[in-house]
């Protein structure tokens, strides 16, 4: 019965990759390409569906390992103001002329952001020589909502064009993907993934409790310090890429375990196929629904994401809450 | 471990323990768990009984003083060898993600290598979940939740069980079927048990017990000299008195309320 569940699980996947690569406002016949198909495919599209299954996976998994670190099925990586500090630091980026490295630089400050929000709500989440669930859940949200604050507050007194792009960007925007951010953020979210799938037994005890945890073998704090940073490498890599896309790394976790059960060691692999084949599935819906307008990924995955999200709600078996 | 060791399992000597900047917990504790001893660990609400598993799992440590497992200092352990000597089972089970029942007591198998005799089902047989092996156990009751727990703990394999009020929350029948495991599980594979739990009548049938107040020990031996209402009543704060059943069990008496 598992068994049928992962071979459908994964002809899906492929066939959304599939899709994503050939369908469009502009049908591909990879079969029979002439020179600007062909362009098309390898600039265009190509880099846009490694952008999208790069982002997707990591929000998946990240979602995934948070879950478990936290104990709580509503954490989602933007839950700890992860992304709100990473527009913010991208439109600083942008006001103060951070253009030094040429178009890097707005992801960049992205990732700094990101990263530097990731270690202060580790900060606050630390004590007695360790980091705790509830603490970090609630410096988490304090701190999402004073980046939040401040980055309004720059909105009114900006008028700024630069900042109302960077702005738009943040809300989740792949349109503007190529190859140039690929090669560095790849490494962060295989590294992230890599400790991840690394710890996952860890983190199945973490999820029984920190007693069980320690009882089992594990050294709770070590292990809850290396899934917290795998999520932060995964989630900042993400955030670089194409800004804030909503709702994968809260819904796909819950997805799998409805699907293929709750065991980490396959709950984060499959989080993240699932992640990475859901944005490809939003974002080509995004450009493929009014042509030549594009519809941003993030609003996409929430349009689809919310409701399906609700619907699951109401299913008592899916939700154990 | 080799059986020729004829020491205690378990021995803590001149134990203290705080949290940093605040008061003492558990103030020079002593004491010592034979191979196959059964304790029972009694004392009120907040009087130390949970740091002190706390302590003797490895999960806190002493302020001053040392604890030995098996002759070595418990700090000296890997975290994995640890876990295949004792395992602590915490008081609280709350579980809202819905592993199935085979996915948590394989679990216990995690501290090792190359899994060691006892198999899932044999486990689930134990406990009395055969039958549920594939469910998720956030479906499950109360007590059968804990009953995937013990057969977590059984799979484990560890020679000395730590259990914090094992039996808090469960209906007498339950209480009584697992003191009825842990007896079984002692005759049958030589398990050493601390049990933290309040209930007096419960203790009283223990073979031995450790009567704590404040962190300290005010009596440790047979619950015929450490249980007396004079013992008791220190403990508790409140007034009782010990009776005989015609049957010949120990149980209390308290003041009308």
């Amino acid at each position: 019965m598992r068994s049928l569940r992962y071979w459908m699980f994964g002809a899906v996947t492929a066939a959304i990759f599939c899709l994503a690569l050939f369908a469009g406002p502009r049908t591909i016949n990879p079969f029979e390409m002439n020179g600007m198909e062909r362009d098309i495919l390898f600039s265009i599209r190509l880099p846009r569906v490694v952008v999208a299954l790069l982002m997707g996976m990591a929000l998946g998994a990240s979602g995934a390992v948070l879950q478990g670190v936290l104990r709580n099925p509503l954490a989602d990586p933007y839950i700890l103001g992860i992304s709100s500090g990473a527009s913010l630091a991208a439109a600083l980026g942008l006001l103060s002329g951070f253009y030094f490295f040429g178009s890097v630089s707005v992801p960049l400050a992205a990732f700094i952001g990101a990263t530097l929000v990731s270690l202060l709500v580790g900060v606050f989440g630390w004590k007695r020589g360790g980091l705790w669930p509830e603490r970090l859940l609630l410096a988490g949200i304090g701190l999402n909502f004073l980046f939040s604050a401040v980055l309004m507050l720059l909105m009114s007194l900006s008028s700024d064009e630069g900042l109302r792009r960077a702005v738009l960007w943040m809300f989740g925007d792949l349109s503007m993907a190529d190859w140039t951010l690929i090669p560095s953020a790849s490494v962060f979210v295989v590294a992230g993934l890599g400790i991840a799938l690394w710890r996952s037994r860890a983190l199945n005890a973490l999820i029984l409790g920190d007693e069980f945890a320690h009882s089992l073998g594990f050294a709770v704090q070590r292990e809850r310090l290396l899934m917290f940073a795998a999520m932060a490498l995964m989630t900042s890599a993400s955030v670089s890429l194409g800004g804030t896309i909503g709702f994968i790394g809260l819904l796909m976790p819950h997805i799998v375990r409805f699907l293929l059960g709750a065991d980490s060691r396959v709950l984060i692999p499959a989080s993240a196929v699932a992640g990475g084949a859901f944005l490809c599935l939003a974002d080509l819906v995004g450009r493929s629904l009014m042509p030549p307008l594009e519809l941003p990924s993030g609003t996409v995955t929430a349009l689809i994401g919310a409701p399906y999200f609700l619907y699951l709600l109401r299913r008592k078996d899916v939700l154990s809450i | 471990m080799s059986s020729a060791f004829s020491g205690p399992i378990l021995e803590f000597r001149g134990v203290s323990f705080n949290y940093p900047g605040e008061k003492r917990i558990v103030e020079d504790l002593s004491f010592s768990v034979g191979n196959g001893e059964f304790i029972g660990l009694l004392g009120a609400n907040g009087s130390g009984k949970s740091t002190i598993l706390k302590l003797a799992s490895g999960m806190l440590h002493p302020a001053a003083g040392g604890i030995t497992l098996w002759d070595k200092p418990l700090s000296g352990y890997r975290n994995k060898d640890r876990a295949k000597l004792l395992s602590y089972f915490p008081q609280h089970l709350d579980v809202n993600v819905p592993f199935t029942v085979r996915e948590i007591v394989g679990m216990g198998l995690y501290p090792y290598d190359i899994p060691p005799q006892m198999t899932v089902d044999e486990a689930l047989e134990l406990v009395g979940l055969a039958d549920k092996a594939e469910v998720p156990v956030t479906n499950l009751s109360g007590g059968e939740r804990r009953r995937v727990f013990i057969a977590m703990t059984l799979i484990q394999g560890a020679g000395l069980l730590l259990l914090d009020e094992p039996l808090a929350n469960l209906d007498i029948k339950y209480q009584i079927e697992f003191l009825r495991l842990l007896r079984r599980l002692k005759e049958t594979k030589g398990m050493s048990v601390i049990m933290a739990l309040h209930d007096i009548n419960i203790a009283l049938q223990f073979g031995k017990v450790m009567l704590i107040k404040s962190g300290s020990i005010l009596g440790a031996g047979s619950p015929e000299t450490v249980l007396t209402g004079v013992r008791i009543e220190q403990a508790f704060d409140v007034a009782v008195e010990i009776k005989k059943s015609d049957r010949g069990n120990a149980y209390i008496v308290h003041e009308q309320w």
